[in-house]
């Protein structure tokens, strides 16, 4: 085993991680991200690991406690490496690391290892270490079984995201694979407010599922952690085999050859979709906005995206109308859940490559330059395509909520949530118009999952939705006349002002645009 | 008005990428109907004087004319009578190769039936009808003859052309070679950059050669050697045009011992 070699490419990816720090986006990353991570160890070791350790020499219900939070933390990691991508970037794929002298092996363990030590899997590991010392120092457990525990589940819990983001990415290369994870996703958001009743009817059920749950790596690894007698050696078991289970089922995976292409001498086909729905645009703006059109749609994570885009919403907004009880943040009722998730619609579906238009070309940018229309008509040229696909998915949006609402829907409430789609649709483009340019960031567009947006297009996307989600709700409790249908005008009248930012956007960013071009040309070349 | 006496002019250019300079007071002129050769050694500002000439890049000063007009980023009306196949090709992986080519056609105004007629052509005369692969999945020498087809496609005055036959097989190097020569018998203008010497002497009608950093040393017209004649420099005479330019750029390399 080349642990040597090994242990220099762990090296090099710190090295590269730091080298990105040279930048002033990096050097904003690095000091957030290692801020969030302090607050984030703090709040765990008081709230959680000290919390539950609280309650395990109160309740004498440690055990399950632990399992629960790891659990949670389990899952957690799982769903922002798979569904956000944060973790799973492929520092060096198979073929780089085929340059140096390592057996198949060893190459596998390295790719492995350099993923593992990804500064995402880290904090999860801090978040686990701060819970396993929080009930050492409430006296439930050994130090060092809980240690041990740790670094299990933590290989566990890459492992399984591993799996699942392989599995996925496979699935979504498939023909019908985006619907089938649109069908999974939309179940799995279904899939609580459908089991509870059952649950609460059937109790035998509810007893066998958590039996089930006990044989979980994380429930193992809470009575590992609140253990000192022999029942650890038995919680040590469950996770190692589920660790080896999910690595055989990750070598296979890998090893599962891909479809190759096979050369054809046919004659040319001609695909004119895209062509003739850009017509519209004209003769110099169609061929821009009908390539961007190819361009993306041809992107499996845009083929994904987009067109989960409404049910995703339609999910959203039910899960949250059945917390509009319990004083809870959705409790200002259905209506103010509707506005945040028709703000959301107006951004979703395209919102991650908006505020990233140029991450995907690569060498392509330069050929923009290189055509004989001002230098930023391509770049409008996208902005105009995201713009029409996201507004395409308003008018249905607002045809399902009419037919399947849980509240009576009249015209002007309709007007009012198709006026606030709009708005941040506009708003949000507009703001995605100069994030593109100066917070650019070259992506790789093969990559099925992973986030490859930059600082900035992470608070934009992330920062978006939370403002779709809360704002409305904290309007409906400051101000309740606001998110009234009796002031149904409003968020039309918001929209043609948020129409006026994007169009006055649309002029300045393309300023800025032919002023950084030499930059972009440069960062999506990887030489910036 | 005055005959146009050449296709590119070039007064005082300079490239400055902060406080490194990439070319320096270059001034060059290039006669219509020439295949131009520009050569320098690695990173002596080649690619920089490319993306200058072609509106990549804004020159920090100087003077770039072509076809008679004064030419920056936003001239669109000279860059339609241009062509260039840029040093990283820029193309668009994820698009089939017609894609591609219609997409340039289209934008450099050829009309549907031109297009589609030229795109056919190009594709069958280079040999690129392989129409199930991406352009992401063609090999080197493909991506390459895309670029130039790119480049061609909508009939350009002056072609801009950086290292365009590196990678291509000789059958695609002769052909671009005739291509280029019958170009240039129609009275249109190549510029193109290249590292392989022996090209440029059978190809090229004249050449400069610069040196670190974008600093032109030397200028003449090479169809002499074909007719055994010489090139001159400072009063020393050259038979061929490989101990002139390392002559010229002092190329020397250390003698690894080890190796």
């Amino acid at each position: 085993m080349n642990l040597e070699l090994i242990g220099n490419l762990i090296r090099l990816r710190y090295k590269l991680l730091w080298a990105n720090t040279r930048t002033r986006n990096g050097k904003i990353a690095l000091f957030l991200a290692g801020y969030l991570l302090l607050v984030m160890v703090v709040a765990l070791l008081a709230a959680g690991g000290m919390g539950a350790g609280m309650a395990a020499v109160r309740s004498g219900h440690g055990t399950p406690l632990a399992g629960a939070l790891l659990t949670g933390i389990f899952l957690q990691g799982i769903l922002a490496s798979v569904v956000l991508g944060f973790g799973m970037a492929v520092v060096f794929s198979e073929t780089e690391l085929r340059r140096y002298p390592l057996k198949a092996r060893e190459r596998r363990l390295a790719r492995h290892f350099t993923g593992i030590v990804d500064p995402f899997w880290i904090l999860f590991f801090a978040l686990d270490l701060g819970l396993a010392f929080g009930l050492y120092l409430f006296g439930a457990g050994s130090f060092w079984y809980g240690l041990l525990a740790v670094l299990l589940l933590f290989v566990c819990n890459y492992m399984a995201a591993r799996v699942l983001a392989i599995l996925v990415e496979r699935l979504t290369s498939k023909r019908f694979g985006s619907m089938i994870m649109l069908a999974s996703i939309m179940l799995l958001g279904f899939l609580p407010a459908l089991l509870t009743p059952v649950l609460q009817k059937n109790k035998a059920l509810a007893a066998a599922l958590v039996r089930l749950w006990w044989s979980t790596p994380p429930a193992a690894a809470g009575v590992a952690m609140t253990h000192a007698d022999l029942s650890v050696l038995s919680a040590f078991g469950v996770i190692v085999l589920w660790t080896l289970a999910l690595f055989a089922v990750l070598v296979a995976a890998e090893r599962w050859p891909r479809k190759t292409a096979v050369a054809q001498n046919a004659k040319v086909v001609w695909e004119d979709r895209m062509d003739r729905l850009a017509a519209v645009f004209g003769p110099r703006t169609g061929p821009l906005v009908a390539h961007w059109m190819r361009f993306y749609f041809r992107n499996a994570r845009f083929r994904t995206i987009y067109p989960l885009a409404l049910p995703l919403v339609a999910v959203l907004s039910f899960v949250f109308t059945r917390q509009t009880r319990g004083g809870g943040p959705f409790s200002s009722g259905v209506f103010p859940i509707a506005l945040g998730a028709f703000g959301i619609l107006g951004f979703v579906g395209t919102g991650q490559f908006a505020v990233n238009q140029f991450g995907y070309l690569g060498g392509g940018f330069r050929r923009f330059l290189l055509l004989p229309t001002d230098p930023a008509a391509a770049f409008r040229a996208g902005s105009y395509m995201f713009v029409c696909l996201s507004g395409a998915l308003v008018l249905p949006g607002a045809i399902l909520f009419a037919v399947f609402a849980p509240i009576h829907t009249g015209a002007a409430m309709l007007a009012m949530l198709v006026g606030f789609s709009l708005s941040s649709l506009f708003l949000f483009h507009g703001i995605a118009l100069w994030v593109s340019i100066v917070g650019a960031r070259r992506g790789k567009y093969t990559q099925s999952f992973g986030n490859d947006l930059s600082f900035a297009g992470n608070i934009v996307i992330i920062g978006g939705m939370l403002t779709m989600l809360f704002g409305p709700q904290a309007l409906a409790t400051a101000w309740p006349a606001a998110v009234s249908p009796q002031y149904w005008w409003a968020t039309p009248l918001l929209a043609v002002v948020a129409a006026g930012f994007y169009f006055a956007s649309l002029r300045g960013a393309s300023t800025l645009f032919r002023s950084r071009r030499e930059r972009l040309m440069a960062l999506m070349e990887g030489r910036g | 008005m005055e005959p146009q006496t050449y296709a590119i002019g070039i007064t005082n250019l300079a490239k400055l990428y902060g406080k490194v300079t990439a070319v320096e007071n270059l001034s060059l002129e290039v006669r219509p109907g020439r295949i131009f050769g520009f050569l320098g050694p690695n990173g002596s500002g080649k690619s920089t004087t490319i993306g200058c000439l072609t509106g990549l890049l804004d020159p920090t000063a100087g003077k770039i004319e072509i076809l008679g007009q004064t030419f920056d980023a936003e001239n669109a009306a000279i860059k339609k009578r241009i062509g260039v196949m840029p040093e990283t090709l820029g193309l668009f992986d994820p698009l089939y190769a017609h894609e591609f080519l219609a997409f340039v056609g289209r934008m450099f105004g050829l009309d549907e039936v031109t297009t589609r007629k030229r795109v056919t052509e190009l594709l069958d005369a280079l040999e690129l009808t392989d129409t199930s692969k991406t352009l992401a999945e063609y090999s080197t020498g493909m991506r390459k003859r895309v670029a130039f087809a790119a480049a061609v496609i909508h009939s350009p005055e002056v072609l801009f052309l950086d290292e365009p036959f590196e990678s291509i097989d000789p059958a695609g190097v002769a052909l671009m070679k005739q291509w280029l020569r019958r170009f240039t018998d129609q009275g249109r203008t190549v510029f193109m950059t290249t590292h392989v010497l022996e090209t440029v002497e059978r190809v090229c009608h004249d050449v400069a050669i610069i040196t670190k950093p974008g600093k032109l040393v030397w200028q003449g017209d090479v169809t002499v050697l074909a007719n055994d004649g010489v090139l001159q420099f400072n009063g020393q005479e050259f038979t061929a045009l490989e101990p002139l330019f390392l002559h010229l750029t002092g190329e020397r390399y250390k003698d690894l011992d080890w190796l």
